[in-house]
Formats: C-alpha cells, structure tokens, sequence
C-alpha cells in the first residue's frame, strides 16, 4: 500500500463529502442542545430530509424545490420532538428514538406507495444539486476542494462562524443559551422558554434535513433506504464532544468526515468495504475514549 | 364491580388510546398507499391471528422481541440505556450461530455450548458499554449506539468471507445439522403430532402452534418469568428498580452504581445474546445469513416494545406478541395488496410517540380546583437519566 496513494490532493474533496451532511445535522444538533433539549433523532430527520428532497426534485424536476422541501420536511418531522418534548413533557430520549424507527419505516414505506420501488430509488428525472466551482480559487492546489462545493457545502462552512455570532454575540443566542441553561431564569427575564426551544427544535430538524438533502442530491442522487446509515449519531456524537461549540462541532465533524474518506480509499486498496464501513464508528468510540476527561471533568462538576 | 371500573379507566388511559390513534395513523397511510384500510386491516388481522400458522408465525416471532425487550427492559430500568442489543443479540447470533454450526458431536452437548457461547458473546458486547462508562464516563446510550455497528459490519464480513457455503445462493453458512436445531414443541414427525393431526386436524389452532413453534417460546416464558421474580424478589431487582428511580437516593442507601452498571448490562447484554441465538438455531433461520437479524429489526421493535411495556416483564410479553402481529399481519398485507410491509414499524413508532404525548380521553369527573387529580404513575414512560452529557454551563461554573 502507498501511503502518498493514500493522502493526495482528492482526498481533501472526499473529506468535504463526507463531512457535509453531518457539519449539517450536527449543526441542529448543536441548537437544540443549546436550548436544553437532548436531540438524538437527527438519524431520522436526515432520512426524511433525505427522501422529502429526492421526492420533491423528481416531481418538480428543479434541486432548488428538492432543497428547500428537504429543509422543510426536516422541520415537520421535528415537531414530533420539538411539539412532545417542549409541551407535553414527552422524554426527548424516547421520542427521538420512535422518531428514528419511524423514519426508516415511513421512507420505506412511501418508496413502495409513491415509486414503486424497494431498496433503492433511483431515476434521470431526479436533478441533482449542482457544484458551484468559484473559478481560480478552485485551481489552487489541496484546498481548492473547498472552492468547488455544493450551494448546500458553502452553507454549511458558513453557518460555522454564522452560527458562533449568533449565539455569542446576539441578544437571540443570549436567550436561547438562557433557556438551556437556566429556564427559570430566563423566564423572569421574559423570554418564552417553551417558543425558544421548540424554535431550536425545529430549526435543527430544518438544518438535518438540508443535510438529508445533501446526502441523497449532493453525494449521490438517489434514495436508498436507511441511508443515512449512523450518520446522525455520528452527528450527535459531535455536539457532546464538542459541547455545542460551533468550532468544536467543525472540528469532529472534521475528524469524521476523515475517516469516512480514508476507510472508503482503504477498499481500493482491497480491505472489504464491511471493515472499513466500521471505520467511523470506531473512530467515534475512540475519540469518545480519548475525550473521556471531559466527560468525568463534568461529571464531577455536576455531583460537586 | 371496582376492576371493572378500572378496566375502564385503563381503557381510556395513555396506552389504549395511543394504540387506537396509531392504528387510525396507519389506516391514512394505506390510504395514501391507494389501499382500503379495512382491507388492509382485514388482511392484517387475518394473517397475524386467522389460521393456525399465522398465530404460530405470530408466537415464533414474539420470542425474540420478548427476550431482547425483557434485556432492555432489566437495563432501562436500573437507569442504563442500552440501546445495543442489535450488536450484543447479532454478536450472539454469530459466536452461537457458529458454535452450533460447526462443533461436532451429541446435541446434548452442543446446544448448551452454543447457549452458554452465545449469552457471553452478547455480555462481553454489554460489559465493554459498561467499563467504558465506569472507568472513563463515557455514555452507555452512546457506547452501546456505536457498538453496533462495528458488530453488524464484522458478523457480515465473517460470513461473507470466511463462513459462506458456495451450496448457497444467499451468502450464509451451512444449515445447522437438524439434530442441533431447537425442536418444536411437538417434533413434526413424532407420534404425538400424528395423533394430533389426526384427531384435531392438520390446520387445527392447536396443531399448528404445537408443530410450528419451536422450544425457543419456553424460554421466553421463562426468562419473563424469571425476570418478574428478580424484580420483586431479589436484591438486585430491588437495588436496579431503585437506582432507576432516583440514582442519587439510591447512592445514599449503599448501592454501589459501578457494579450495578456492570452486572446489569451483562445480564442485558447476555440475554439479547440468547435470543439473537434464538434466531438462528430453529426460527426464522436454521444458519447464520448475511444481515439477516439487523434487517429482521428484531432488536429496535424490542425497543419500542419496551418503552410501551413500561418496563414490566408481563408487559412487555404482551407487548412482544401485539407487536409482532403487527409485523406478521404487515407482512400478510405486503404480500395480498402490494404494500412495503415497513407499515408495522411506522404504526409501531406511532404508539410509542403518542404514549410518550401523553394522550388519553379527558378523565369523566373534573378535576376539583387545588386538588390533583388522580394520576397512574404506572400509565407513563418513566423519566429516563438524562445521559452525562457535558453540558455547555460547566464551562461557565469552572470560572
């Protein structure tokens, strides 16, 4: 095996990939743990974005429907959390884990009513996102991959320091990270906690959705059932170690995003895609061992 | 007179109610499938529970649902959110599968060894959920998550490239030898089943139940059995129902919670073990076949089953075998009117996130102002440990 085969300049374009869809998700994620409400249902939400948006650009034969019916899908579907956690003080845990059974069964179960397919759907009319090449920014060597992204790529590298202002350095983000962390407090201050975080809710499932969008219009263009395959808990995986920090979340999204690329270059290297499959989620596990300080830092915070 | 009156309650509480409104949710997705929802109901029905091999079918599928979800049911409510028993019932599935597959000799002994192999395969999965989260704080909710799929993808690369039978067109192993196989409860050739068939009828209820489903719903019934036992009369039942209670008031009374964790997920892990073996020694499957119990779904519906139950044991039998005909009677409709049997697990998924909305018909007497009204604690989901998640404020608190 030649490690320089290994790491070339496609690489960079391959980890950019793989890492969208989840920077995506794990950004929803990201808000709604900000506004207090544990969100492990991204997986499904990815899946419905991912269907609503194949769907939709097949219908209408134009990505900008598929996206933007993707984002909206994404947001309907989190209301099963946003609507059951925040009003009627359903556990988070437990919905999001129906959520995400549901999602699988009710793509699934569409593919046959609507398409009349099973496994896989895949079709001409379906119009992929395009990649936007910003010329000779994209001619620079390595890191030119990140000047010839999908709309929905510069979105989600952009929503990085976006997200970060919003949160720190607006009125808005002040009150939703009140209502995460202190809701009673941030009631006598006159902010509605319950609208804040259903908002936060809905706009992770919106943001999950896009990512959904990415996968099945940017990645490939095709549906496949429970092809988000992990990745939303991948997703949710990043917001813990990166404790809602914007950054933090680029960076494991980053690391992610890595080993999805480097598994997949190890199969032409003729490992069998079932081991290198397993890649991310033991890289995953690992980091989750390697930052366990962090975790035990505030455990003992909590019980001091 | 009073349990009628509580059976009406009961009728107009969380679970009947949710379980109604699912139902009524799937009725407008056939619908939008362009399929009657009687007919496809009725067909439902009919093939879950209409003939004698669809109430077996129903029976034989129950018992991995049962088992797993009496697993995650011991670990939910010591508080441990395992959510790997896909990993730790396949990894069962597999070490089991190849035990009972591979070794030589009397059944007698190859059949306890494939048990024995298959229930460690699945604690040894649980255990490392269980260190990693006491040695290190890692969440068991997202260990046990991450655990699966390293499992899945490692049980489809050994069978596919190191166990598979060219005989096969499916890539799976060889048929385990009939003698290893888990019996019906009535062996299909044995005298018994003769005279059955002969004075009852071949597709007689009773007939078909006892010759098409095999001893694996025995030790269903045992280990539900067996669990209510440990709920009620152990110290561990005790010491696990307490902890998931209140976890801190658990500490206070001497209850040691690294231990606890670590004897609970064994137990967990190892019971999804055995009935990921279940799946392969008799029903649905005699071998060990590529992805087949991570597609079967067996361990997610458990989950759901779970959640419905409350946790009890006797529930989640219940549970178990109403969501199974849920899955055979979907089946049946897939077949008869052209519909994705994935039906079940969106009516599935509906029952538990209308229990978790809390829906029921509003009470008959009015609640009287400063009083609460009577509420059965036991009609909800109890609250699950929020995971030791490092929240955003710790970094505040260290200043």
């Amino acid at each position: 095996m030649n490690l320089a085969e290994l790491f070339d300049q496609d690489l960079v374009s391959s980890v950019l990939r793989s890492l969208i869809p989840i920077l995506l998700a794990a950004l929803g994620g990201m808000l709604a743990e900000r506004a207090g409400i544990f969100n492990i249902g991204l997986e499904g939400m990815i899946l419905v974005g991912a269907f609503a948006g194949v769907a939709a650009s097949y219908f209408s034969g134009n990505w900008v429907v598929g996206v933007i019916v993707a984002m909206l899908a994404g947001a309907l579907f989190s209301l099963i959390l946003g609507y059951g956690a925040v009003y009627r003080g359903g556990d988070p845990i437990v919905l999001a884990v129906a959520m995400n059974i549901l999602a699988i069964g009710l793509t699934s179960f569409l593919l046959v009513a609507i398409f009349n397919v099973q496994g896989v759907f895949q079709d001409p009319g379906i119009v992929g996102i395009p990649v936007w090449r910003i010329p000779i920014l994209a001619d620079i060597p390595w890191l030119g991959a990140l000047f010839s992204l999908s709309p929905l790529g510069y979105l989600a590298l952009l929503l990085v320091p976006a997200l970060w202002i919003v949160l720190f350095r607006t009125p808005l983000g002040l009150r939703l990270r009140g209502v995460g962390e202190r809701p009673l407090a941030a009631a006598t201050m006159g902010v509605n906690p319950q609208r804040y975080q259903l908002g936060a809710v809905l706009a992770s499932g919106a943001l999950a959705g896009l990512g959904g969008a990415q996968l099945a219009l940017g990645n490939v263009v095709q549906f496949t059932e429970n092809m988000s395959a992990g990745r939303g808990w991948i997703a949710v995986v990043a917001v813990m170690l990166a404790r809602a920090h914007p950054v933090g979340v680029l960076g494991a999204a980053l690391l992610f995003g890595f080993a999805d690329a480097i598994g997949f270059r190890l199969q032409s290297f003729g490992l069998p895609q079932q081991l290198t499959d397993a890649g991310p989620y033991v890289i995953t596990l690992l980091v989750l061992v390697l930052m366990s300080g962090r975790f035990r830092k505030t455990r003992e915070a909590a019980l001091a | 007179m009073n349990a009628l009156r509580r059976t009406g309650r009961w009728l107009a509480g969380p679970i009947p109610i949710s379980v109604v409104l699912a139902l009524v949710i799937g009725a407008v997705f056939m619908l939008v499938a362009g399929v009657h929802p009687l007919d496809g109901y009725a067909a439902m029905l009919n093939g879950s529970f209409g003939s004698g091999a669809g109430l077996a079918n129903t029976l034989q599928r129950a018992v991995p649902i049962i088992g797993i979800g009496i697993a995650i049911a011991i670990a939910f409510r010591a508080g441990v959110l395992n959510l790997g028993t896909e990993g730790q019932a396949g990894l069962g599935a597999l070490v089991g599968g190849i035990v009972a597959v591979y070794t030589p000799g009397p059944s007698i002994l190859v059949i306890p060894l494939a048990i024995v192999a298959a229930v460690a395969a699945g604690a040894v999965w649980g255990l490392i959920a269980a260190l990693l989260q006491n040695g290190l704080g890692v969440p068991i909710l997202l260990s046990t998550l991450l655990l699966n799929y390293p499992a899945r993808y490692f049980s489809s690369w050994l069978i596919r490239f190191k166990l598979d039978d060219p005989g096969s067109d499916l890539v799976a192993t060889r048929q385990i030898e009939p003698a290893n196989q888990l019996a019906m409860l009535v062996p299909r050739d044995s005298a018994f089943a003769e005279t059955l068939r002969n004075t009852l009828g071949p597709t007689n209820v009773v007939t078909a139940v006892l010759t098409g489903v095999n001893w694996s719903l025995v030790i269903a019934i045992v280990v539900v059995a067996g669990a209510i036992f440990m709920n009620r009369r152990t110290r561990f039942g005790f010491e696990s129902g307490l902890t998931g209670q209140n976890a801190e008031f658990a500490r206070y009374g001497g209850v040691k919670p690294g231990p606890l964790v670590l004897k609970t997920m064994a137990l967990s892990g190892g019971l999804a073990g055995l009935f990921g073996l279940m799946t392969v020694v008799g029903a649905p499957n005699t071998r060990l076949i590529e992805g087949s119990f991570v597609q079967s779904n067996y361990a997610w519906t458990a989950l759901l089953v779970t959640l419905l139950a409350l946790y009890r044991p006797l529930g989640v039998a219940i549970a178990g075998l109403f969501f199974a005909a849920i899955m055979v009677g979907s089946d049946a409709m897939g077949r008869e009117l052209g519909l994705s049997p994935q039906i079940a697990a969106v009516i599935q998924a509906f029952v538990i996130i209308l229990l978790a909305f809390r829906v029921a018909l509003p009470r008959g007497r009015r609640r009287r102002a400063g009083t609460e009204a009577p509420v059965d604690e036991a009609e909800e989901i109890p609250p699950l440990p929020a995971p030791t998640a490092p929240r955003p404020e710790a970094k505040e608190a260290e200043r």
